[in-house]
């Protein structure tokens, strides 16, 4: 008997410990949106320090070859380029005082700010300019930002013409090159003569940014510290430390016990973010686009009609409100709303199974006895190919996998590891072993489509689905050396017109991002642009 | 076998896995639903017509957890299967040859040993990208050491009895001589072992999911299905409590069985 | 026994080199290498192929191997292709973390598990025993990472108890050391507390298994018959002979110690080794990924030594270098 009374005490402590576990879910289904509420500039504390959760381990402090996000968020306050993007993207002075372009736009002039110092007291100058692009430019450094600055096999010359000019030399006009321009700077004096890959700088780089490295554990975080001679505005903050946390339900975790001021919220938590009081919530577009891509050397997809049965049958509302829960919106075209260059006066089309099915028919594939199209003893059946690990992705095959099957195509989910997927859709010689595949773009500051949709990308590079259009291809190369905005935009709306008739892709999403912010931190933009809320990092401040 | 029934563990054990393997076998008998159909708004809780409630993209996951069992069930018992004929040749050959061969072959399985088995399943994975399949081999490929150093055990002690001298005696094989005559003799301990290798299997593979290369969606498995819910264990915890008490229930039913038949098989404890 | 251990270490020899060659080829064999992670839209695939040439993985892969194992002969390990760090630098840096963790779990482990184990063999088939059984057969039935997250929500989002992830807190970066040591001690809990339930499972399970073992013993039945009190009995006579298969299982129980640390090393943001490898294997990161393979099986082998050599202590009868 006691056996028992024991065992149920046991039983009914689990349950207590399930329940309250349980009790903590969201049980309303409304969410009470809130305005943000940000501290005044007089509640600032002029020692505040800043705690931010970084998705993955900081593996380089060197803006020329880091190739991660983590590593370029911490690069970012460390180091300034000469130029640097605002949140709308536009091009603003940092390091230049301003920049000339010649009228044959080949030859860009960047004027330099004199009295700015590198972080060990060393003066910064055009030298240091020069320095930085050449050893991009230099094949025995491992960066990919090599090919940014070749154009056509030409390589940009860089010319130090005095003490603080600096001037590019570009074999042609070159409309992206202003991106490039904004290349953080790194000093010679440190770099000269040394094997960069491995120098001893890349773990304590020093720069001529808002905040200089104070410690580095790594593994576990970074902390950088205000740079009292910074040549800008000197910053609110006197340290922002990044926490290294790279599971993501554990960033939250985090954030709602205290331990970090922000963290990314994914979809999934959006409503439940919402009922938290100590945190404002930020909401921004961002440039990235989610599509699915069909392989037009599939003999399925070669033919247009049966592209534009899918594109009538996939319900895009459907996967926002699944896989976003409502966080996106439609794309329809091969740019996102935040660019300059985004016109969307495009064929659209509506989610329509009548049409899809009308379309198919047309097209010859006409239903069997098992509810699946057949061609000439084909059955209309493909595979999407995904990346593991990307759970949006993941929903989304899966979501369509259903919709496809109702105009009757047989569709088939294969989850590869990123490595064995660019394997697959890199591959150096077509036609490429895939059907279907869900990727995203995520888009340059840049508007230049010219690497996806250019014919001469196919097979090496990254037009992997084999798209062609002539008109695409001569407006894709009229649009990199056009210096007008204006005319540019014309182009590119030109060419996005063209992509939308066509149906390569099926343009699924554009995500919205969302960030969740300690309401102690202030000095933040209520509606950020694409780069987030810590856009302009000097500016921002933690309450005392 | 009055032994095993004493044991109200190992019962208990014997009647959840037959329940669960009655679950696999007629998973599309008895699931109410398609387990890869969206068939209800998501993450419902738990009601009268979801018994399990709905996943977060509304799918039914009574029928998915289902429908998991034959998966992991299937990828438990194959794993095992590949594990069991791996070793079993290696300890065999071992045990029976002896001298240079069980020199290399023991070396060969020191190697493995000293693997942290982790990095081996993860490459391997990775060499033959994540499916179904894969997942079973990989796990059998990487979980046969022990049972090559039992059987190689048996085999030592077996081969010095008379019934081997007698076989050789009448001529039989070598490989009739292992097979028919001291393979049947060391079959208890290998059950044994198979049972606990079961429940690892089901749990590799759930560790697998949590790194991404176990089985992939949308086939369901109570280790994706883990995974996949530990992302909503606070706000649909009903996602990740079915998957995870399946698995605790089939893990522990395993290794009360397995403990059962080792006392029944040895009968000194 | 000296001549033991130094045949067993030079026995290291060719494991390692068995090792270090199915390593190095099984992740050359996997699709893509490290310049994938470098793929974005504006990256040229000459520029790649540029990388990989100055990485030296245009040659073949034999090739590769002798040339990785005529540098590790020189103690060069090579160099993190994404860190430029060297290899033996980025793993020094990350061991420390990973060896607290496992050594902390495994004295603890093992200070719970003899007397529970005792205790649960002693009173076979009574409460505690029945109730221990499930317990432990529970605590092994648990896939990591659930009970690690379970544990997460309940101490540090709803109790506060502990920090949820990370090694140190960074505002004492200048304290005292013994505020320090609290401080990775408070971090450390939830990590350890997770491993420790893992491996105490298994391993109480066999020290009750040995210890029944013995208690069945006939030295032990004389020893009962002589009038010995029981507390001799089985602190002085059975509990030494039943470490012996507890001290093996311990060397045995390293590699999926190692596996289990990785994994919770991820859930807990924990900056060890363990996540540095996995890391590295999905990353391509092929010196690094050898670097942790070589060091990890060596810490296994000389895991295992040990555990021989402790057998060695616990039971004298056994004797080395015969056999």
């Amino acid at each position: 008997m006691i056996f028992k009374n024991r065992i149920g005490k046991f039983v009914i402590s689990i349950l207590l410990l399930l329940s309250l576990l349980g009790c903590t879910g969201d049980s309303s289904r409304e969410i009470k949106k809130r305005a943000v509420e940000l501290p005044k500039l007089s509640q600032m504390d002029p020692n505040g320090t800043l705690v931010l959760a970084l998705g993955g381990e900081v593996s380089i402090l060197n803006p020329i070859l880091s190739t991660d996000t983590t590593s370029s968020a911490v690069e970012g306050t460390i180091f300034s380029g000469m130029i640097r993007f605002n949140k709308h993207l536009e091009p603003e002075p940092d390091l230049a005082t301003h920049w000339k372009v010649s009228k044959d736009g080949k030859v860009w002039t960047f004027y330099l700010k004199k009295n700015v110092f590198w972080q060990d007291g060393h003066p910064f100058t055009a030298a240091d300019v020069k320095f930085t692009f050449d050893s991009i430019l230099n094949p025995k450094v491992n960066t990919v930002r090599r090919s940014n600055y070749i154009i056509d096999g030409v390589p940009i010359k860089f010319r130090v013409v005095d003490k603080y000019t600096v001037q590019a030399i570009l074999p042609k006009p070159y409309a992206p090159f202003i991106v490039h321009a904004a290349m953080s700077i790194i000093p010679k004096h440190l770099l000269a003569g040394k094997d960069i890959n491995r120098a001893e700088f890349n773990r304590n780089p020093i720069g001529t940014g808002p905040f200089k490295l104070a410690d580095w554990q790594v593994g576990n975080h970074v902390i950088v510290e205000r740079n009292e001679n910074y040549f800008g505005k000197k910053p609110c903050l006197k340290k922002i430390i990044y926490k290294i946390i790279p599971d993501e339900n554990a960033r939250l975790v985090a954030l709602e016990a205290g331990e970090i001021d922000s963290a990314g919220v994914p979809p999934k938590d959006y409503k439940r973010m919402w009922t938290i009081p100590s945190v404002n919530i930020f909401e921004y577009d961002v440039l990235l686009y989610v599509y699915l891509g069909f392989n037009l050397a599939n003999p399925i997809f070669r033919d247009v009609t049966v592209r534009q049965a899918f594109a009538h049958a996939t319900n895009k509302d459907q996967l926002i409100s699944l896989v976003l829960k409502g966080l996106g919106s439609r794309a329809d075209v091969p740019n996102a709303p935040v660019s300059w260059a985004y016109a969307d006066d495009v064929v659209k089309y509506k989610y329509d199974l009548k049409k899809a099915n009308a379309l198919l028919d047309q097209a010859g594939w006409k239903l069997n006895s098992d509810g699946i199209r057949e061609k000439n003893g084909k059955k209309l059946a493909f595979t999407i190919i995904i990346n593991q690990g990307n759970k949006e992705r993941e929903k989304a095959a899966i979501i369509l996998q259903q919709q496809y099957k109702k105009i009757g195509a047989k569709v088939k989910i294969r989850v590869l590891e990123w490595s064995a997927l660019l394997r697959i859709v890199n591959a150096p010689k077509g036609p490429k072993n895939f059907d279907a595949v869900i990727m995203g773009w995520s888009l340059g500051l840049d508007p230049d489509g010219y690497i996806i949709w250019h014919s001469s990308q196919y097979p090496r590079g990254f037009n992997f689905i084999d798209y062609k259009n002539k008109k695409v291809d001569h407006w894709l190369e009229v649009g990199r050396t056009e210096l007008n905005r204006k005319k540019r935009k014309a182009t590119y709306a030109k060419i996005y017109q063209e992509i939308a008739k066509d149906v390569p892709y099926i343009f699924l999403w554009y995500p919205r991002a969302v960030s969740a912010i300690s309401k102690r931190v202030g000095g933040l933009d209520p509606n950020p642009g694409p780069a987030g809320a810590f856009l302009d990092i000097e500016d921002v401040f933690v309450i005392k | 076998m009055n032994q095993f029934k004493k044991n109200k563990f190992a019962i208990f054990g014997l009647v959840v896995l037959g329940l669960f393997i009655f679950l696999a076998v007629f998973a599309n008998v008895i699931s109410p639903y398609n387990p890869e159909s969206i068939v209800e708004s998501e993450t419902q809780p738990p009601s009268l017509k979801h018994w399990f409630g709905t996943d977060e993209i509304g799918r039914d996951i009574l029928s998915r957890v289902f429908y998991g069992s034959r998966i992991s069930l299937t990828v438990g018992f194959v794993a095992v299967v590949i594990a069991i004929i791996i070793g079993i040749v290696f300890g065999a050959l071992s045990g029976y040859f002896g001298g240079f061969l069980d020199t290399v072959l023991m070396r060969f399985v020191d190697v493995m040993l000293a693997f942290p088995s982790i990095f081996l399943i993860l490459t391997i994975q990775i060499m033959l990208s994540p499916n179904i399949y894969n997942v079973m081999i990989v796990i059998g490929l990487t979980s046969w050491m022990g049972v090559a150093r039992l059987v190689r055990g048996e085999f030592l002690t077996q081969k010095e009895r008379q019934y081997v001298e007698a076989a050789h005696a009448i001529g039989a094989s070598n490989l009739r001589i292992i097979f028919r005559h001291i393979l049947p003799n060391a079959i208890a301990p290998i059950v044994v072992a198979a049972t606990l290798g079961m429940a690892g299997a089901i749990l590799t593979e759930s560790a697998l999911s949590f790194l991404g290369l176990g089985v992939q969606p949308p086939t369901p498995s109570w280790g994706n299905m883990l995974m996949d819910a530990q992302a909503y264990m606070r706000d649909a915890p009903w996602i990740a409590i079915f998957p995870g008490l399946f698995i605790l229930l089939s893990v522990l039913s395993l290794y009360f069985v397995g403990e059962g038949l080792r006392q029944v098989f040895n009968p000194k404890e | 026994m000296r001549k033991f251990v130094i045949r067993r270490l030079l026995q290291l020899i060719p494991l390692l080199i068995g090792i270090s060659l199915i390593s190095f080829f099984v992740i050359h064999l996997a699709p893509g290498d490290p310049t994938n992670l470098f793929v974005d839209p504006s990256v040229q695939p000459e520029e790649l192929a540029r990388i990989r040439a100055n990485f030296g993985l245009d040659k073949p892969v034999i090739v590769q191997y002798f040339y990785w194992l005529k540098n590790v002969l020189r103690g060069d390990f090579g160099t993190s292709y994404f860190t430029g760090k060297p290899v033996v630098l980025e793993i020094a840096e990350r061991l420390p973390a990973t060896l607290l963790l496992m050594v902390s779990s495994m004295l603890i482990t093992l200070i719970i598990t003899i007397p529970l184990g005792v205790y649960s063999a002693v009173k076979k088939g009574k409460f505690f025993d029945q109730f221990f059984t499930v317990f432990s057969f529970a605590g092994m039935a648990i896939p990591s990472f659930w009970l690690g997250l379970m544990l997460m929500l309940l101490f540090a989002v709803q109790l506060h108890w502990f920090p949820a992830v990370g090694m140190f807190s960074y505002q004492l970066k200048d304290a005292v050391w013994y505020i320090k040591a609290l401080d990775v001690m408070h971090h450390m809990f939830l990590p350890l507390l997770t491993m420790t339930i893992l491996s105490l499972a298994g391993m109480s399970r066999y020290q009750r298994a040995a210890m029944l073992e013995v208690l069945k013993e006939e030295y032990i039945k004389t020893a009962r018959a002589k009038g010995l009190p029981e507390k001799v009995v089985i602190f002085k006579h059975a509990l030494r002979n039943a470490l012996i298969p507890t001290v093996t299982i311990l060397g045995l129980s390293l590699s999926g110690l190692f596996s289990g640390a990785f994994i919770i090393e991820t859930i807990f943001a924990w900056p060890g080794m363990g996540r540095l490898g996995v890391q590295a294997i999905f990353s391509r990161n092929y010196p690094l990924i050898m670097g942790v393979v070589m060091l990890s099986a060596v810490l296994i082998a000389l895991g295992n030594l040990l555990a021989d050599i402790g057998y060695a202590l616990v039971d004298p009868r056994i004797r080395y270098g015969k056999k």
